[in-house]
C-alpha cells in the first residue's frame, strides 16, 4: 500500500472519531455546571443583560441547534472566539500549540534519549545491581507530584542555587523576542542569528524540561524494560542463541525487536501527558496549550475547551499516524495498517 | 572417537521460596549417553521427564535457575559444561545445530528467510557472501521447498509450519553439522505435514552423515527412524539400547508401559496403560523415581538402583531388570 492510500485511508477512519470527540466535548462542557454568562455579566447585571447575553452566545437556542451550528464551523476549520476575550480559537492554539510542542519535543526527547537505554541496560541482567539501581529511581519518577516536582526544582534551582532563571516564561524580560518565524524563541533565535535571544530561551527551557523529562522517563524505563525482558526470552532469542549468534549479534536482534513496541509505547506516552504539561506550563508560567486549557477550563470558555480538546485529538492522531509510518520504515515486513 | 559422551548428568533448578529458603528441583538425575558417529538416538519419555532439558544441558543454553551441578558433557572430546559462551557460540549452530519446536516463532520475525540462512553461515563459517548464498539455496533446495530463489526473499510470517520447519532444518544444514539435536521437530504440525518432515529429516540425516539425538513423544519416529534409543523418566533414562533390543525385549516396567500404551503395532506386551503424577522433582523419593507408580515396586526398590546391563549395549535403570518375571511377590502398588 503507498503512503498516500494509507493516509486517506487513515482520514477517513479519523473523520467518525472526530465528530464523536466534538460532540462528547460540547455536552461535557454543556453539562458541566460551568458558567460562562455569570462570569461575563459580572456581579451587578440585571435579568434582561443576563438574557441578552445569553442570546448573543446562543446559549437559549436548543443544545441540538447549537450543536450542529458549532459542528458546521468546526468542519470549515472556525473554531469559534473566546468567550471571555473575543480573540479566535484557532490562532490563540496555533500561537501555543508551537511552544508547548516545542517543550514537549525537549521533554519526552530527553526522557526517551534516557529512559529506552537505562531500560534496556536493566533489562540484561535483571534483578541485578543496575536494575535494582533504576526501580528505586524509577518508583521516584512515577511517584513524585509533577507541580511539587517542579516547584522543588525552581526552589533549589533558582532560590537556592541561582543557576536558572526565575520561571517567569520563555523568555527573560530583558530580552526582546526573536522575529517570529515558527513560534519558538529557541529556534528562531538561532534562525535570525539572535544570539542573546536564543541563550535566553534555552535557559528557560533547561527547568521545565528536565521536569518534562524526569516524569517521562519513568515509565519508558519501565515499560523498556519489560518489552525487552519479554523480548529475550521470546523464542527468537533462543533459537539465536541456539544458532550460537554472538552476544553482540543477539543484542542487535534485541534491539530490532523491541524497538516497535517501544516506539509505540512513547507515542502513546505522549498523547497521555496533557495533565503533565499543564501543570508544568502552569508553574513555570509557561503560556503554551496547556495552560490555555487550564485557563478556559477554569474560566468556563466552552468554546476554548471545546478547541482545547479538538486539537488534542487531532494531535493524538497525528502521533499515532508518524508512529505507525516510522513503524513501517523499521519494520519493512509490516504493511501499513 | 565417540562423537558425545554424556556422563552422570545433574541439572537443578535452584531457587528461593517466599520465606528465602532454598529450593531445589532435581530435574535431571544422573543422565548418561552416549552417541557415535553416524547413529541416530531418539529420546523418549513423558511430558516433563526432561528431555528438553538434557538437550538444553548439553549445549549450554540452560537459562536461570537451571544449572548444571554436577557431570560432564564432551562433545569431540571436548568438555562443554565448563566451556565459555563465547566458545560454546562458535560449536552452537555449527558443529552442533539444532531443531526447535516451535519454527515459525523461533525465525527472526525481521530478517528476510535468505538472510538468516546467509547470516548464520557467514557467522561460523565465513568465506565470500556468494558462497554463503548459493550454499542458502542449495539447502533450501535439499531440504524441498519449492522455488528457493523466491523462498529466500519471504518473511517468516509467510511461512506455514511445514515450510517453517524446512527452513530450521536449511538453517541446520548450512555448516554442515556433526551432531544435529532436533526436539520435537514435528510437534505442532499437521499429522499429514509430520510425516514429510520426518521423512525429510531421515533422508538427510543419512545423505549428510550426522549424528541425530531426536527427542519426541512418538515410539513410532522412533521405531522407524533410529538406531537406539533412550527412555527418560522423572530426570533419569531408565532404560537405554539399540532400537531392537529395547523394542524386543523391554526390560524396565516404564517401558514395558510405554510400548503398551502404544498403538497396537508397537505393542509388544500386555502391561498395564501408563497413568499416574510424575514424580514431584522438589522431592524425589530415594531409591527408584518410579516406585510409587510401578507394579512391580518392592521395598528394595527405596534403595539407590544401579544401571544393569541385560544384554550387551542394552541397560535398565531397575532393581529388577531381567528378571521382572521372576519378582518377588511383596508388591507394595498391588
Ligand atoms: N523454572 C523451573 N523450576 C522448576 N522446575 C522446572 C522449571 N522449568 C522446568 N522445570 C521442570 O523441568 C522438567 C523438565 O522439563 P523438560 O522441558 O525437559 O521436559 P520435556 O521432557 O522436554 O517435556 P515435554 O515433552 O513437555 O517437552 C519438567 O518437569 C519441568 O516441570
Ligand atoms: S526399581 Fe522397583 S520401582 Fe523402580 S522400576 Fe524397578 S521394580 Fe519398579
Ligand atoms: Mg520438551
Amino acid at each position: 500500500m503507498t503512503f498516500q492510500r494509507f493516509l486517506l485511508r487513515r482520514a477517513l477512519m479519523v473523520i467518525p472519531l472526530m465528530i464523536g470527540v466534538v460532540f462528547i466535548t460540547f455536552m461535557l462542557v454543556r453539562i458541566g455546571g460551568l458558567d460562562p454568562v455569570g462570569r461575563l455579566a459580572g456581579p451587578t447585571a440585571t435579568q434582561a443583560e443576563f438574557d441578552s447575553i445569553r442570546n448573543n452566545l446562543g446559549l437559549d437556542q436548543p443544545l441540538w441547534k447549537q450543536f450542529s451550528i458549532y459542528l458546521g464551523n468546526v468542519v470549515r476549520g472556525d473554531l469559534g472566539e473566546s468567550w471571555l476575550s473575543n480573540r479566535s480559537v484557532l490562532t490563540d492554539i496555533k500561537e501555543r500549540a508551537v511552544i508547548s510542542l516545542e517543550l514537549l519535543f525537549w521533554g519526552v526527547g530527553i526522557g526517551a534519549l534516557v529512559g529506552v537505554p537505562v531500560g534496556l541496560r536493566a533489562a540484561f541482567r535483571p534483578n541485578g545491581r543496575f536494575d535494582q539501581f533504576t526501580r528505586v529511581l524509577s518508583l521516584f519518577g512515577f511517584s513524585i507530584p509533577t507541580y511539587w516536582l517542579a516547584l522543588v526544582m525552581i526552589f533549589v534551582f533558582f532560590y537556592l542555587l541561582g543557576w536558572s532563571p526565575p520561571a517567569i516564561g520563555r523568555m527573560s524580560l530583558l530580552v526582546t523576542p526573536p522575529d517570529m518565524i515558527t513560534g519558538s524563541y529557541l529556534i528562531d533565535g538561532v534562525l535570525t542569528a539572535r544570539w542573546d535571544a536564543a541563550r535566553s530561551a534555552a535557559s528557560q527551557l533547561i527547568l521545565p524540561v528536565i521536569c518534562l523529562a524526569i516524569v517521562s522517563a519513568a515509565p519508558i524505563i519501565k515499560q523498556t524494560r519489560a518489552i525487552a525482558i519479554e523480548v529475550l526470552s521470546s523464542d527468537t532469542v533462543r533459537y539465536a542463541h541456539a544458532c550460537g549468534l554472538p552476544e553482540r549479534n543477539v543484542r542487535k536482534l534485541v534491539l530490532r525487536n523491541s524497538a516497535v513496541p517501544i516506539l509505540t509505547y512513547i507515542g502513546t506516552e505522549v498523547t497521555g501527558l496533557v495533565g503533565t504539561m499543564s501543570l508544568i506550563e502552569y508553574v513555570f508560567a509557561w503560556g503554551g496549550l496547556g495552560q490555555y486549557g487550564l485557563n478556559a477550563i477554569i474560566s468556563g470558555d466552552f468554546t476554548a475547551v471545546q478547541g482545547y480538546v479538538l486539537v488534542l485529538a487531532v494531535f493524538s492522531v497525528l502521533v499515532f499516524i508518524v508512529i505507525d509510518f516510522v513503524v513501517y520504515l523499521i519494520e519493512p515486513r509490516s504493511e501499513l495498517s | 572417537m565417540t562423537l558425545l559422551k554424556v556422563e552422570d548428568l545433574h541439572t537443578h533448578f535452584i531457587s528461593r521460596d517466599l520465606d528465602n529458603q532454598i529450593c531445589i528441583a532435581k530435574a535431571l538425575n544422573g543422565v548418561s549417553f552416549s552417541l557415535e558417529a553416524g547413529r541416530v538416538l531418539g529420546i523418549v519419555g513423558e511430558t516433563g521427564a526432561g528431555k528438553s532439558l538434557t538437550a538444553q544441558s548439553i549445549v549450554g543454553l540452560l537459562r536461570p535457575p537451571a544449572k548444571i551441578v554436577a557431570g560432564s558433557v564432551r562433545f569431540e572430546g571436548r568438555e562443554l559444561t565448563d566451556m565459555p559462551d563465547a566458545e560454546l557460540n562458535r560449536i552452537r549452530g555449527n558443529n552442533i545445530a539444532m531443531v526447535v519446536q516451535n519454527p515459525r516463532t523461533s525465525l527472526d520475525p525481521l530478517t528476510r528467510v535468505g538472510d538468516q540462512l546467509v547470516r548464520l553461515h557467514q557467522i561460523h563459517s565465513g568465506g565470500p557472501k556468494t558462497a554463503s548464498h548459493k550454499r542458502a539455496l542449495e539447502m533450501m533446495e535439499a531440504v524441498g521447498l519449492p522455488d528457493p530463489e523466491s523462498r529466500a526473499k519471504s518473511w517468516p510470517h509467510e511461512l506455514s509450519g511445514g515450510m517453517a520447519q524446512r527452513v530450521l532444518l536449511a538453517m541446520a544444514l548450512m555448516n554442515s553439522p556433526k551432531l544435529l539435536i532436533a526436539d520435537e521437530p514435528t510437534t505442532g504440525l499437521d499429522v499429514t505435514v509430520q510425516a514429510q518432515i520426518l521423512d525429510l529429516l531421515r533422508s538427510l540425516v543419512a545423505r549428510f552423515d550426522m549424528a541425530t539425538l531426536i527427542i519426541t513423544h512418538d515410539l513410532g519416529v522412533v521405531a522407524h527412524f533410529c538406531n537406539d534409543i533412550a527412555v527418560m523418566f522423572g530426570g533419569s533414562i531408565v532404560e537405554t539400547g539399540s532400537v531392537r533390543d529395547v523394542f524386543a525385549a523391554p526390560a524396565h516396567p516404564y517401558t514395558r508401559n510405554l510400548i503398551a500404551a502404544t498403538p497396537e503395532r508397537f505393542q509388544m506386551g500386555r502391561a498395564k496403560a501408563l497413568g499416574g503424577q510424575p514424580p514431584d522433582l522438589y522431592n524425589l523419593p530415594s531409591g527408584c523415581v518410579l516406585q510409587s507408580r510401578c507394579a512391580y515396586a518392592t521395598e528394595l526398590c527405596q534403595t539407590t538402583v544401579r544401571n544393569a546391563e541385560v544384554a550387551e549395549g542394552h541397560f535398565a535403570l531397575c532393581h529388577y531388570a531381567g528378571r521382572l518375571e521372576e519378582q518377588p511377590a511383596v508388591k507394595i502398588n498391588a
